[in-house]
């Protein structure tokens, strides 16, 4: 179990070390940030201080090795737009995306399971194919075009909850709602082939020549052994949701960090950019790692063949 | 007992009937949160749409855009360098305290300390000197005449000395105290900043006892949430939703023209645009009312001057350009080979592509070989500043100064010694130069006339449009949106 753990361990470090590489060279690659920071009438006077008051007069990778010192010690500067640390930034608008990330996750497990559940219960019915069917309009509608209409729908001419904004939970509904429909979809079809797996297999079929009812052998047999795909995909969906973030936030002036990412980067705040990204990439890391030792924890196959 | 009841309904009833109009709040969608509230770092419109309200400034802008007293009551150009201002002497800070000649002297100081390093260095920096003269007089000197001048006060807020140097730069950008009609209440980050107002404001205070605004990144939302009823004004809409508003009840769309001006810089040293007559041709071939009423149709106009009605030194009389593809295709068929040559088409994506590409399609219908190239914002700016051989053959740009003056326009983009100009010819040098240090606005006025004829007929650079912007609003507010995109509350007023 340790080897594996610092197998797993050392392989997110090293992913994390490739983002940080990665993230300062693009950075350097987009050019040189001084012209957006300085009015259109700077002179080349003042385009040189700033570039020295930045430190981007040094040799590269002196500015490198400085940029690794600083993300070790979770130093990530300051914000020359909104005159504040990108760390407090960053951190004020993470309960928000924590908020949205849960009502997703809720609306899409608590309606993508049972569907994907029903859906492997009816195979081959004409029930199936219609739940598929709305299955894959909600994951194929764009969240742009979908948060839209039900702003249009819930808030305009219905008026049932507020169109965009935050402060009540009503407020959270709609954003949930449109950032979960991606992942609901997901989970339905992922349960539904794992229950489909599972139905095929010989406990099944003896604990139903035993006499066992249908409800007993999902609630007690079927649902646990299907969990394992689910647990691998949930942590794959919170990359996909911190990505889908951007867009339902943005519809819906939802002061999370996606949000927070295009304001920056309409405000060419590029600090913040930058930290934005590399806090998705080390949130997607570690929650690979989790899921990769839950995994093992829920199913001792997995830990066993990967120390042979 | 009934005498005891009636009394208390004989006081309710006098109580309502006395009660004052019942208590309005507005709240206003913008497009981001405000970048800074600290009025000497930021500029760009979510900011100062809120801070203006907060500060006031030295001098301002009547909605007709004349230059009016605020702070200072009057003014006087003492030598061509000095300007001794004469201030308020009734203002007071939000805090109690006294706004007296000392604060605006450190506001002046404060702001043209290259050291502090404001974003706004470039509209004040020609001011080498503030000195207090007494309680309500300041003279500021200026590092030669400068008749700009008052037009960049417009935008000097006067900043508190006594808490600026209490609490630091960084707090008071999140817990501003100025002098102005609206106090700073709260600002939850990305979400909305509260101002109340401030009843002890020495003039017109206005209608709102709140304002409230939001960021609402998406102009679909704020649409979406001006026909709910949960904003009240909504900004930076286009034409789309104008028609999505028409028949709405309880909703007006507002549109304004603005100090931007819209143009085709063209390279004068390479191919084909160093041939005047390939010049003359792309602006035959380019359809502006096409642009501005077909595709933008917020309410631009077209314009043949680098300057708009907005600025001092726009030219009443200036010709406008004519479309005429066919005359076009004319001078480039004489010269096919030359017209022919491949034109790079320099752009950025914080530019409206939609013009862009129409653009495009019109100079390649009458036979150039444009095509677009779109670059990010920073290398866009390397490009056109560049040399030029290294600079596209051709580049959409909107240029702004917020200074309302015709120097801010055609000194950056038509004089040889500017880095965005692919200009040299001395005679507009010389115009230039004169009107940029004249304190006569009589010379100024015709140096301009003739810098945009001389223009106008050699096509150096194509002037467009005067681009305009679109406000969504509640019936019941009564706004009038002005060239310098200014929003002030206290000028506001509402009826139900």
């Amino acid at each position: 179990m340790l080897r594996f753990l610092l197998h797993r361990g050392g392989q997110a470090l090293v992913a994390a070390f490739g983002v940080v590489t990665l993230v300062f060279f693009i950075q350097r690659l987009a050019g040189d940030p001084t012209a957006l920071l300085l009015p259109e009438t700077a002179t080349q006077a003042d385009i040189d201080a700033m570039r020295a008051s930045l430190g981007l007069d040094r040799a590269l990778w002196v500015q490198y090795l400085d940029f690794l010192g600083d993300v070790l010690r979770l130093d990530l500067g300051q914000s020359f737009i909104q005159n504040a640390p990108v760390l407090d930034i960053i951190l004020s608008r993470v309960p928000q995306t924590l908020q949205l990330a849960a009502g997703a996750l809720l609306v899409a497990l608590a309606i993508g399971m049972p569907l994907g559940l029903l859906m492997a219960l009816t195979r081959g019915r004409l029930v199936s194919r219609w739940i598929m069917g709305v299955v894959l309009a909600c994951q194929s509608m764009p969240t742009f075009w979908s948060g839209i209409m039900m702003i249009l729908v819930f808030g305009v001419w219905l008026k049932w909850l507020p169109p965009s904004g935050t402060g009540t939970l009503s407020h959270l509904v709609m954003p949930s709602i449109a950032l979960g429909l991606l992942s609901l979809a997901t989970y339905a079809r992922i349960v539904r082939s794992a229950v489909i797996d599972e139905l095929g297999k010989d406990y099944v079929r003896s604990a139903r020549a035993r006499g066992v009812g249908t409800g007993r052998l999902v609630k007690h047999h079927l649902l646990r052994n299907s969990l394992i795909p689910v647990i691998s995909i949930t942590a794959l969906e919170l990359s996909q949701l911190l990505a889908g973030a951007v867009i339902v936030e943005t519809v819906f002036a939802w002061p999370g960090l996606g949000l927070l990412t295009v304001q920056s980067i309409a405000s060419r705040d590029f600090l913040v950019v930058q930290a934005v990204v590399l806090i998705g990439a080390f949130v997607t890391i570690g929650a690979n790692l989790a899921a990769d030792i839950l995994y093992s924890v829920v199913d001792p196959r997995v830990r066993l063949t990967e120390s042979s | 007992m009934n005498h005891v009841a009636k009394g208390i309904l004989t006081g309710l009833a006098l109580g309502v009937l006395s009660m004052p109009v019942l208590a309005r709040d507005i709240t206003i969608d913008l497009v981001g949160e405000p970048s800074s509230l600290d009025p000497q770092v930021q500029w760009n419109p979510d900011s100062y749409y809120v801070y203006r309200n907060i500060f006031d400034n030295l001098v301002t802008r009547d909605n007709d855009g004349n230059i009016v007293p605020q702070i200072a009551v009057s003014w006087e150009q003492t030598s061509d360098t000095e300007l001794t201002l004469t201030l308020r002497d009734d203002v007071s800070f939000h805090d109690g305290v006294d706004l007296s000649a000392e604060d605006v002297v450190f506001s002046v100081k404060r702001i043209t300390d290259p050291d502090f390093a404001s974003p706004q260095l470039g509209q004040f920096n020609q001011i080498i000197g503030a000195e207090v003269i007494d309680d309500v007089t300041v003279k500021l000197t200026t590092d030669g005449p400068y008749p700009a001048l008052l037009a960049q006060l417009v935008k000097l807020s006067i900043v508190p000395k006594h808490v600026v140097e209490a609490v630091g730069k960084e707090a008071f950008n999140t817990a501003p105290v100025g002098s102005g009609p609206y106090k700073f209440d709260e600002w939850k980050r990305g979400v909305s900043v509260t101002l109340s107002r401030n009843e002890d404001y020495w003039g017109e205070a206005g209608p709102f006892d709140n304002a409230i605004y939001r960021a609402v990144p998406d102009a679909a939302t704020r649409v979406a949430d001006l026909q709910a009823g949960s904003a009240d004004l909504v900004v930076s809409i286009n034409s789309d939703a104008t028609l999505q508003l028409q028949g709405v009840d309880g909703v007006q769309v507002l549109s304004a023209p603005t100090e931007r001006v819209a143009y085709l810089g063209m390279n004068l040293d390479k191919p084909p645009f160093n041939d005047p007559d390939m010049r003359k041709a792309a602006s035959l071939a380019i359809d502006v009312e096409g642009i501005t009423q077909g595709l933008l149709g917020a309410g631009e106009i077209p314009m043949a001057q680098l300057a708009s009605p907005a600025h001092f030194g726009y030219a009443e009389g200036i010709e406008p350009f004519v479309y005429d593809p066919e005359a076009a295709k004319k001078l480039t068929a004489a010269k096919a080979d030359l017209a022919a040559t491949p034109v790079t088409f320099a752009t950025a994506p914080v530019f409206d592509q939609r013009v862009v590409q129409a653009l495009q399609q019109m100079l390649n219908d009458v036979g150039f070989n444009v095509s677009i190239s779109v670059t990010d914002m920073p290398t866009y700016l390397n490009i056109v500043r560049s040399e030029p051989a290294d600079n596209a053959e051709l580049s959409f740009g909107r240029w702004s100064c917020a200074c309302q003056d015709a120097d801010g326009i055609t000194y950056p983009l038509l004089h040889s010694d500017s880095a965005w100009s692919r200009v040299n010819e001395p005679e507009l040098d010389v115009l230039l130069d004169s009107a940029r240090v004249s304190l006569d606005e009589d010379v100024r006025m015709e140096a301009y006339g003739k810098v945009h004829q001389i223009n106008r007929e050699n096509v150096y650079v194509l002037p467009l449009y005067q681009a305009a912007v679109l406000y969504g609003a509640s019936s019941s507010l009564s706004f009038v949106p002005t060239a310098n995109e200014s929003m002030f509350l206290n000028r506001m007023s509402w009826s139900d």
